[in-house]
C-alpha cells in the first residue's frame, strides 16, 4: 500500500492540497504575525484560529479527491476490481491528509524559525493544540471524502469548503459555550490561558472517532459507522459535561513577572520577556519624569501578570498595559501608540469629568500627555516651552496639573495650559 | 465452461435492458455484436461484475458470483475494459497499470514483471514513463487494455477495444485477442464485424436484450444471402440474422 500512497502523494490532489495549505497558513501568518510572534503558546493557538480556513480548505480538498473517479469515469473499471472500494478510498484519504498537513507544517516551520529566536517561554503543552488542530485537519478531509463520494457534482468540493467556512465561523462567533470544543477553532483567548490536558484528549477522541465516522459513511460500511457513530457519540459526553472555555486558567509560568533590574521597574509576563527591553525603553522615560510626584505610578506590568479577578482600574500605583497584538514577527513592538495610550490611562483615572466641555482643561490634558511622552510640538500646545524648563519644574508643572485636575479646577487648568 | 448466463433480466428506468439472456462461454474468443442500445455493454457490465441483474444466474470460472467472498476471487480472475474508459490523466502509463495490478490484487512481487509484459503487449512498453494525458486516443485504448491484460485474466472482457486504433494497431489486436484466447476466454463487444470475423471463434449476437444468434463467424456470414444488405459476408449475415430475429418477434 506504500507505492499506492506514494503514487497518490505524487499523481492525485495531495500536491495542490499540499500547495493550497501552505499557500493559506503562510498568508494567515503574514497577516496575523501579532497573534503568534514570539510565543509558542501564541502560534499553537493561532493554528487553531486558522481552523476557520484551513478545515475549509481540507474538506475542498477531500472532496476534490474523492471525486475524481467520477469527475474521470472510471468507476466501472474500478468497481470491476477485486480490492474493496475502501482501500484506495482510504489511500487517497490519507495522502491528502498527510499532504495538506505537510502544507501547514512546513509553514509553521518557518514561523518556528522566528518564534525560536525570539521566545522566552516554551511550556504550556501548546504542542497538544498543535496536535489536537492536525486531527481536524484530517477530519476536516474525511468530510470531504463523504461530500465527494456522496454528492455527484464537480461543484460539491467548492460547495462544500465554502459551507464549512460558514459552519465554523458559525460555530465560533456563537456564545462560548462546552460544546465550542467540537469545533476545531478556537476563539483566541491568550496565549497565556492553559486549555487542560483532558479537554485536549477529550477533543482528540473525538476528532478521532469523527474521522473512523466519516470514512465507514463514505466506504458504506454501515455496520463501521453505526460503532464509529456510537464511538462519537461517547465522546462527544465528557465534553459538553467538561469545563467552559472561557473559565481557562493563566499557565502560571506563562504569566510570572520578569523585571527591569535597573531603572524604573517595568514588568512583563515570562512568555513576553523577549519583548521586555522594547517596552522598557518606551516606559522608563516616563517613569522617570513622574518619579517623585505625589500619587502617580512607580512602576508599569503586563496585564497578563495581574493576579485572576485584580481590578487593574483602582489606583494601585501601576501603569497596567497590555501587549496582546502587540508583537512582531521579527522582535520589536508592533503598535507604539497602544503602548503610549496605556501609560496615559492613570490621567484618565486622575482626570475631572463633569460633562462640560473645557477647552482649558483640554489643553492642559493634552500638554501633560505631550510633556510624558516628549513629543515634539504640534500647534498651539507649548510643550517646548514646558521641555526647555529644568526637570524639577516640569515636575512641579506635572504635579500641579494632577492637582487641578482632581480638583476639578478648569481656571487653573486653564493657567497650566498655557504653562505660565 | 467460463461463462455461464441463465435468463438475466435487467432493466432501467422502466425498461428492459437484457431480457431473459442466455449465455455460455468457454476459452477462445469470442465476439459480441449487436446494434446500438441491443444491451451489449450492459452485458458487458454485468458479466465485469459492476451491475446487478434483477434477476438470473451468473456463473463465473464456474462459480457462483452472488456469493461476496466468491465475487472478490473471482474478480481478481477478470480483466475488463469499458466502453467509457476513465483514467487519470497525471499518472504514467506504468504508473496507472500498475495501480490497476493493485486493485486486482496481483502478489506485489510480481506486478513490475507483469506491468512490464502487459505493456509490451500492447506496444506501449516506449511509452510507459509518459503521463496519460500525453497519449493519443489509440493509445489510451491500448493502456486500457494493458490495464485489462496485466493480471493474465482468466476472463477478459472489452467493450469497443478497437475504437481508436489505427488498421496497423488493429492488426496487432486481433494478433494479442488471439494470443490471449488460447487459454482464457475473451470476450470482445463490437461495432466492427470484420474485427469478429477475423479474431473469434464464435460470435454472439444479442438484440433488443437477447441473444438472437450463436455460431461461428462463418455460420453467421453464411446467414446472409442478400448482396444489398453488406459489403462482406459476414456483414451480411448479421442482418440477415438481426432480420431473422426482428421477424420472428413481429
Amino acid at each position: 500500500m506504500r507505492r499506492q500512497l506514494r503514487l497518490e502523494l505524487l499523481r492525485g490532489t495531495a500536491p495542490a492540497a499540499a500547495l493550497v495549505m501552505f499557500g493559506a497558513s503562510v498568508w494567515m501568518l503574514a497577516v496575523h504575525q501579532d497573534d503568534w510572534a514570539g510565543r509558542w503558546a501564541g502560534l499553537a493557538s493561532w493554528v487553531r484560529q486558522s481552523m476557520l480556513i484551513l478545515a475549509a480548505l481540507m474538506v475542498a480538498a477531500g472532496a476534490w479527491q474523492a471525486g475524481r473517479e467520477r469527475r474521470r469515469q472510471i468507476g466501472d473499471l474500478l468497481a470491476s476490481t477485486a480490492r474493496p472500494a475502501w482501500q484506495p478510498m482510504l489511500v487517497a484519504w490519507l495522502a491528502v491528509s498527510l499532504a495538506g498537513t505537510a502544507g501547514l507544517l512546513v509553514a509553521l516551520a518557518g514561523a518556528a524559525v522566528l518564534v525560536g529566536r525570539l521566545a522566552t517561554y516554551a511550556g504550556g503543552d501548546w504542542w497538544w493544540t498543535l496536535a489536537v488542530g492536525v486531527l481536524a485537519l484530517w477530519t476536516a478531509s474525511a468530510l470531504g471524502v463523504v461530500v465527494g463520494r456522496l454528492v455527484p457534482l464537480r461543484v460539491a468540493a467548492p460547495i462544500a469548503g465554502l459551507a464549512t467556512y460558514l459552519g465554523l465561523a458559525v460555530a465560533t462567533y456563537a456564545p462560548l459555550g462546552t460544546v465550542t470544543w467540537l469545533s476545531p477553532v478556537h476563539a483566541g483567548w491568550g496565549a497565556e490561558r492553559l486549555v487542560p490536558a483532558g479537554t485536549h484528549l477529550r477533543q482528540a477522541a473525538w476528532f478521532v472517532a469523527l474521522t473512523a465516522l466519516l470514512l465507514a459513511v463514505a466506504a458504506r460500511r454501515i455496520r463501521v459507522a453505526l460503532v464509529c457513530g456510537a464511538l462519537a457519540a461517547a465522546s462527544v459526553v465528557p465534553i459538553v459535561t467538561g469545563p467552559l472555555p472561557r473559565r481557562l486558567p493563566a499557565d502560571p509560568a506563562a504569566v510570572e513577572p520578569v523585571c527591569t533590574v535597573e531603572g524604573p521597574q517595568v514588568c512583563v509576563a515570562r512568555m513576553n520577556a523577549y519583548l521586555l527591553d522594547d517596552v522598557a525603553v518606551v516606559l522608563q522615560p516616563v517613569l522617570h519624569r513622574i518619579d517623585g510626584i505625589p500619587g502617580v505610578p512607580a512602576r508599569a506590568a503586563d496585564e497578563a501578570t495581574a493576579p485572576p479577578g485584580y481590578s487593574m482600574i483602582d489606583d494601585d500605583g501601576t501603569i497596567w498595559f497590555s501587549l496582546l497584538g502587540q508583537s512582531k514577527a521579527l522582535g520589536g513592538l508592533e503598535r507604539l501608540d497602544w503602548l503610549r495610550a496605556s501609560t496615559d490611562s492613570f490621567l484618565a483615572r486622575w482626570g475631572c469629568y463633569d460633562g462640560r466641555r473645557d477647552e482649558g482643561a483640554y489643553d492642559a490634558t493634552v500638554l501633560a500627555r505631550a510633556w510624558l511622552h516628549q513629543e515634539p510640538p504640534y500647534g498651539d500646545i507649548p510643550v517646548d516651552r514646558l521641555l526647555a524648563r529644568p526637570l524639577p519644574q516640569q515636575r512641579a508643572w506635572f504635579a500641579d496639573y494632577l492637582a487641578a485636575s482632581r480638583a476639578c479646577d478648569s481656571t487653573r487648568l486653564s493657567e497650566l495650559a498655557r504653562v505660565p | 465452461m467460463t461463462v455461464t448466463v441463465e435468463g438475466v433480466r435487467i432493466g432501467y428506468r422502466n425498461r428492459v435492458v437484457l431480457d431473459g439472456l442466455d449465455l455460455h462461454l468457454g476459452t477462445g474468443v469470442h465476439g459480441l455484436l449487436g446494434p446500438n442500445g441491443a444491451g451489449k455493454t450492459t452485458l458487458m457490465r454485468v458479466l465485469a461484475t459492476v451491475a446487478r441483474p434483477d434477476a438470473g444466474r451468473i456463473r463465473l470460472l464456474g462459480r457462483d458470483v452472488a456469493d461476496p467472498a466468491v465475487l472478490r476471487q473471482v474478480r481478481r480472475q477478470i480483466g475488463y475494459l469499458p466502453q467509457t474508459f476513465g483514467y487519470y490523466p497525471r499518472f504514467t502509463v506504468r504508473e496507472f497499470v500498475e495501480y490497476f495490478a493493485w486493485l486486482k490484487e496481483m502478489p506485489p512481487a510480481g506486478v513490475p514483471l507483469a506491468v512490464d509484459r502487459a505493456l509490451e503487449r500492447v506496444g506501449l512498453l516506449d511509452r510507459a514513463d509518459d503521463r496519460m494525458k500525453h497519449l493519443s486516443g489509440g493509445m489510451l485504448r491500448r493502456a486500457g487494455i494493458a490495464q485489462g491484460i496485466v493480471n493474465d485474466p482468466r476472463l477478459l472482457l472489452l467493450d469497443e477495444p478497437t475504437a481508436g486504433l489505427d488498421p496497423e494497431q488493429r492488426v496487432d489486436f486481433r494478433a494479442l485477442l488471439r494470443e490471449i484466447g488460447v487459454d482464457a476466454c475473451v470476450l470482445v463487444s463490437t461495432h466492427l464485424v470484420e474485427d469478429v470475423a477475423s479474431a473469434c471463434t464464435t460470435v454472439s449476437l444479442v438484440d433488443g436484450g437477447r441473444l438472437v444468434f450463436t455460431g461461428t463467424p462463418d455460420e453467421l456470414a453464411a446467414l446472409g444471402t442478400d448482396p444489398g444488405s453488406g459489403d462482406s459476408p459476414i456483414e451480411r449475415g448479421y442482418s440477415a440474422a438481426l432480420r431473422d430475429a426482428r421477424g420472428v418477434r413481429r
